[in-house]
């Protein structure tokens, strides 16, 4: 393994590699280097091809498979680093396609609901600033605001039942719990969440939906609150399992310290190990919310269906429509502008995902800095 | 809290407490009271036992309030006795800012909701006595030294509460119009508020008590968290046992509907190896798990649905094991650690935080033209195998970063080449990490409904003919792509797809299926039973191997 390198500029960098390269073709036999150049060309015809939907794509994949069979029997050690590099491209290269496939879909209806501001046409503003969306019947609109208004009400109700509780549960399995206690608890919390879903939409659309209206004289099923709380609940593992990690980072010695003046261990937890994990433990709840956003199919089976901010608007009884049950009720009967307006609240989906993802990974690599571990 | 670091001022010579058993009687008879007013708020909650029935000829409110005004009592009490000299404890100067910050809070919001609803006193009256109760409350709490600080507020309040309870304000018949529009109407039911209110006083004194018991200061700070934080993991197991063995109860009539043992019940199986056929009949009949839904059938099943996500679990794995093994060998053994390794790490790490829905909504842009335009096994699979795959990155990478760099410096010192460190020291250490971590990861994916709504799900009830046979499907052809595979290119039905599409379809599942509802319930089950039994390998195979690893 390589050690860190120090910063370089990237002239240096590219200079260094083409001289890399440049002494690999010296070194190198011509059969290898003509090996090396058909798999590859041929790996990036059949990419090119999957993407042009062309039958033809078989042909230069077998000639791929055959030159990496011929390289794998010749020189394995050169074919297995090739393989193993073009894999890698390929798993970024996925984020890649993903992020231009929805945004490609999601043009026409940006384009759409242009909305002009200081005498400004901005594309896809319509989005943000109308508040019915219309599918159906003339004027047709297709505004996000009621999608959004219910996925930020369940993401609120599910972190504050998930935040508490995750980290309560990841101090108790990093901190309190003995060793038998936490063998039985752990494995409890993956399965918790391992329960697929649509079982938790399942139980929570035949048995709290209807007991919830019962209790709250709700007009019809569904709604956010608990939406919310099942969400929360299957958030929940996320949470635990990362903040556990954060928790457990925070090094010994600094416990032991703690504990050797003679605190008590809740004192050394909320005085050392919660302080010192702050970053980790928060970066834990960022991915909680990650998944509280993305959760589709709870959502889609307890909630009403209907694209409509609820009266008053911090009513959290009723229950319409978020981000993700609107994709998932309706990609059937879309198409054309419709369909294109499922793949905005994919994008929008998406990049807040995305962006939450990316700031909880900045988090815990600065906790990981700070505390002196491996970068 | 930095607070907590302090040392006492009346802090006492003694090391361990010795703390008198009658008074820690006290505060434990506290605890108790607290724990079964827990255990009857929750019942009530979940309508086992009904607010407007006595129980034993005592209302249940009257009972309810009667021990809360108990509990609250003594949790005061012991408080005050404390404060007076009368009980033993090691009390600090103050409560401390957080609780004084909670029970200032509670006591806000108990004020301004009996002011303004109870007494209807409008936004003047709400705008005097709210501030003031609540603000009350808060130095009550930080103001007197810690015993009575962090009693006599919680006490107080759980009285309080047992009070209008007995005193019928808030009685069985009790509701509270939240005055929203017709279409959005709110009431909030005493079926709902008196087990709440319960639930909450009770933890709250509960937690006040646990504190008295440790005899307050440090002590008993560790022991008020040290309640709370058991109830909480407690709860969570809790309420994964109640999930499970509830799915369980209302499962198994469905599962074992029309079941039959012995020689000759069960359906005939045929598989050809090497050309020759095998044929045998199952020494028992699960309808269940071995018919489709027909028209003719005596018992209605999930057959094909079982067999669907069997082949999707297959074909993800098959895609995304071997790219993202070979990703996490280079990214760990070849590459650098720097800017490239860091961008595949971010992207990874996007890559498996992203929604279901959104991997749905590429599958169905990107993969369904490119494979007959129609929704199909293949894009499916493929589609969850782009959900896997970051996974696989991410475990095989961390289980390969575990391998001890010696192994890899034994290896070079002997003159092996690197891939063959890496293919013999490398991956067989970290194998066991990669194996669970797949494992577990399959559980994820063969659960996930989203991805396949829009991929690959076809007509929910499929006959038993219809179940796809994807060794059987394949044909060579003379036009390019020359394979082709009929049954990975149509739509399929699949566990999760089976049990969203039974949930939509509502009570109107038609003649062919007897009883819609234990239909449900045990599909619900047996896609719990296959995702679980995933989970229950990985993570047996997880304490297998470090079992063994802490062998050697």
């Amino acid at each position: 393994m390589a050690t860190t390198q120090e910063e370089r500029t990237g002239v240096e960098t590219v200079a260094r590699a083409v001289r890399r390269f440049r002494k690999f073709v010296d070194e190198m036999p011509a059969e290898v280097l003509v090996a090396l150049a058909v798999m590859t060309l041929s790996l990036l015809g059949a990419f090119v091809g999957f993407l042009l939907v062309s039958s033809l794509t078989i042909v230069p994949f077998l000639v791929f498979l055959t030159s990496a069979a011929y390289g794998w029997v010749r020189y394995q050690g050169l074919t297995a680093k090739v393989l193993a590099l073009s894999t890698t491209i390929m798993t970024i290269l996925i984020l890649l396609l993903i992020t231009v496939f929805i945004f490609l879909e999601a043009l026409p209806t940006i384009r759409f609901m242009s909305d002009t501001v200081f005498g400004i046409e901005v594309p896809g503003l319509g989005i943000f600033t109308t508040q019915n969306w219309d599918a159906v019947s003339p004027p047709i609109n297709y505004s996000m605001v009621p999608m959004i208004h219910g996925t930020v009400l369940v993401t609120l109700i599910a972190t504050a039942v998930a935040a508490p509780l995750g980290v309560a549960a990841a101090l108790f399995l990093s901190e309190i719990a003995p060793a038998a206690v936490r063998e039985v608890v752990k494995p409890g919390v993956e399965i918790l969440a391992g329960i697929p879903s649509i079982v938790y939409g399942f139980i929570g659309f035949t048995i709290l939906s209807p007991w919830a209206s019962d209790q709250f004289s709700l007009v019809g099923q569904g709604s956010y609150v608990f939406v919310g709380i099942i969400v929360g609940l299957m958030a929940l593992p996320t949470v635990v399992s990362v903040a556990e990690d954060a928790l457990s980072s925070v090094p010994e010695s600094m416990k032991s310290g703690s504990l050797a003046m003679g605190t008590t261990d809740w004192q050394t937890m909320t005085s050392i190990t919660l302080p010192a994990a702050f970053s980790g433990v928060s970066a834990a709840v960022l991915l909680g919310v990650g998944r509280a956003i993305g959760e589709t199919m709870a959502a889609t089976v307890m909630l009403r269906g209907v694209p409509k901010l609820t009266e008053p608007i911090f009513n959290a009884f009723y229950g319409q429509e978020t981000l993700t049950s609107l994709i998932a009720r309706n990609y059937g009967e879309a198409d054309g502008l419709q369909m294109s307006a499922l793949f905005v609240a994919g994008v929008i989906l998406f990049v807040t995902v995305l962006f939450l993802s990316i700031g909880s990974q900045y988090i815990e690599w600065r906790m990981r800095k700070k505390l002196g571990g491996e970068v | 809290m930095a607070t907590d670091f302090g040392v006492d001022e009346e802090s006492r010579d003694t090391l361990v407490q010795s703390g008198t058993s009658s008074t820690r009687a006290l505060a434990a008879f506290a605890v108790a009271v607290a724990s079964v007013l827990f255990a009857i708020s929750l019942t009530a909650l979940f309508e086992v036992v009904t607010i407007s029935e006595p129980i034993a000829g005592v209302p249940v409110t009257a009972l309810l309030g009667g021990l809360l005004i108990l509990l609250g009592g003594t949790v005061s009490m012991f408080g005050v006795g404390s404060r007076l000299g009368y009980v033993e404890t090691d009390p600090r100067a103050s409560a401390g800012l957080v609780a004084g910050i909670a029970f200032g809070g509670i006591w806000f919001t108990v004020a301004s909701l009996t002011a303004s609803q109870t007494f209807g006193l409008g936004g003047l009256g709400w705008f005097v006595v709210a501030p003031v109760i609540g603000g009350g409350a808060f130095f009550a709490t930080i103001l007197p030294r810690e015993d009575v600080g962090s009693t006599v507020p919680a006490g107080a309040l759980t009285a309080l509460t047992g009070a209008v309870f007995l005193l019928d304000v808030i009685g069985p018949q009790w509701v509270w119009d939240l005055g929203f529009p017709d279409a959005f109407f709110v009431a909030v039911t005493a079926e709902f508020t008196i087990p709440t209110l319960t639930l909450f006083c009770s933890l709250l004194a509960g937690w006040a008590s646990a504190k008295a018991y440790g005899g307050f200061g440090a002590r008993g700070r560790h022991m008020g968290a040290y309640l709370l934080v058991y109830i909480n993991a407690l709860s969570i197991v809790g309420v994964l046992f109640v999930l499970l063995a509830f799915t369980i109860f209302k499962g198994l009539p469905g599962l074992f509907r029309g079941f039959a043992i012995g020689a000759g019940t069960g359906p005939t199986s045929t598989i050809v190896l090497f050309g020759t056929d095998i044929t045998w009949t199952w020494p028992f009949y699960v309808p269940f798990a071995m018919e489709g839904v027909g028209l003719l059938n005596e018992f209605n099943g999930v057959l094909p649905a079982i067999f669907g996500t069997i082949w999707l679990v297959i074909g993800a794995v098959v895609f995304a094991v071997p790219l993202g093994v070979g990703a996490a060998i280079f990214l760990t053994e070849y590459a650098e650690r720097g800017r490239f390794t860091q961008v595949v790490e971010v992207a990874t790490n996007g890559l498996w935080s992203t929604p279901s829905i959104v991997f749905g909504l590429f599958g169905f842009a990107f993969l369904i033209p490119r494979f007959g335009g129609n929704k199909s096994l293949l894009s499916g699979a493929l589609t969850l195998g782009f959900m896997l795959l970051p996974l696989v990155v991410i475990t095989s990478r961390e289980a390969m970063i575990a391998v001890p760099d010696e192994y890899r410096d034994a290896s070079a010192a002997l003159g092996v080449s690197k891939w063959q460190t890496i293919r013999s020291v490398v991956l067989p250490a970290a194998l066991p990490g990669v194996v669970t971590g797949v494992i577990l990861g399959v559980g994820r994916i063969a659960g996930e409904t989203a991805p396949i709504l829009l991929t690959m799900a076809g007509a929910p009830f499929t006959p038993g003919s219809e179940t796809v046979d994807v060794i059987g499907g394949f044909q060579f052809t003379g036009a390019p792509p020359f394979v082709s595979n009929p049954a990975l290119l149509e739509a399929t039905s699949a566990l999760p797809y089976q049990l969203y599409a039974l949930i939509t379809a509502g009570v109107g599942l038609g003649e062919n299926v007897a009883s819609p509802d234990q239909f449900q319930w045990a599909t619900a089950l047996v896609l719990l039973m296959v995702v679980l039994s995933f989970y229950a390998v990985g993570i047996a195979a997880r304490y297998y191997f470090r079992r063994k690893l802490q062998y050697q």
